[in-house]
């Protein structure tokens, strides 16, 4: 068995419930939160495939099914990075309306230690966290990030081969 | 973003969010047991963590779990870096830390 481990990431964002669920299960558009990749699925219920894809279609980084789907509380799906070849992980989003606004938390859970994974996990929990809050709050992501997105961008045709879209049809399981 | 300051203004606290980062999940009694105070002592700095929104507690049957959110600390470095200087902040720092390394020098 390979040593799992769990990452939290938490942020108060001060908007509706419903809008905070609207932005962070968009399909078809592009996420900024989600280092600008569009989500593609077959339905927001347990057992649908999801893909995060980049604008033009043509590559796929992270791979998975959904496991729950309760708005506008909770978001369930399993998770892996077409690059590298590690076990998924599963990510857990949780809306909890509290004085204020939104308590919003991120889990990665089931992360395999010591991997290329893990280290993009710990890293992508707060990007996650941050640019949703100034997203839904401001309507766009701080300017840092914005410069941070646009290079994502233009690294895209570097993508590894394993990455294109074809590799990874919605129609077949992961 | 006080309450993020003043809860990483203490070398005990920062000592204590290093414990958590390592060990994701651990118990209250699995910090106490690095420090020489009382329990309740550890309890007040981790009340001041948890109250920074730096240490998330979940509750798991009996057991509570503690975890580090980096969140606060990412808002701040957001805040005050663009890609550019985060760059060159980013070589200064390697380069400290490859002097460094070769005089074995710990910072506190």
């Amino acid at each position: 068995m390979t040593e799992v481990t769990q990452q939290i990431s938490r942020v108060l964002i001060k908007a509706p419930i419903q809008d905070v669920w609207n932005a962070l299960t968009k399909e078809g558009e592009v996420l900024p939160f989600f280092f600008g990749s569009v989500m593609h699925t077959t339905g927001l219920k347990p057992g649908a495939q999801l893909r995060m894809r980049t604008p033009n279609g043509k590559f796929t980084g992270v791979v998975g099914e959904i496991l729950e789907c309760n708005p506008p509380y909770r978001f369930v799906h399993t998770f892996r990075f077409t690059n590298f070849d590690d076990p998924p992980c599963v990510v857990i989003y949780e809306l909890k309306e509290v004085e204020g606004g939104v308590e919003f938390t991120l889990i990665s859970d089931k992360v395999p230690v010591g991997t290329k994974t893990e280290k993009n996990m710990a890293q992508g929990g707060p990007f996650i966290t941050g640019v949703l809050k100034s997203l839904v709050e401001t309507g766009r992501p701080s300017l840092g990030k914005r410069m941070l997105l646009c290079m994502i961008s233009l690294m895209g045709p570097l993508s590894p081969a394993r990455c294109r879209s074809e590799h990874w049809p919605l129609d077949r399981k992961v | 973003m006080d309450a993020v300051f003043l809860a990483l203004s203490s070398q005990t606290r920062r000592k204590m969010l290093d414990l958590i980062q390592d060990m994701p999940g651990c118990s209250v009694g699995d910090v106490a047991k690095y420090f020489d105070c009382s329990r309740i002592m550890v309890m007040k700095h981790l009340d001041t963590l948890t109250a920074a929104d730096l240490l998330i507690s979940r509750k798991v049957g009996r057991r509570r779990e503690l975890f580090f959110n980096a969140v606060p600390i990412q808002m701040i470095h957001d805040r005050w870096t663009t890609e550019y200087s985060r760059f060159w902040a980013t070589r200064a720092i390697d380069l400290k830390h490859m002097l460094e390394s070769r005089q074995q020098k710990v910072d506190p």
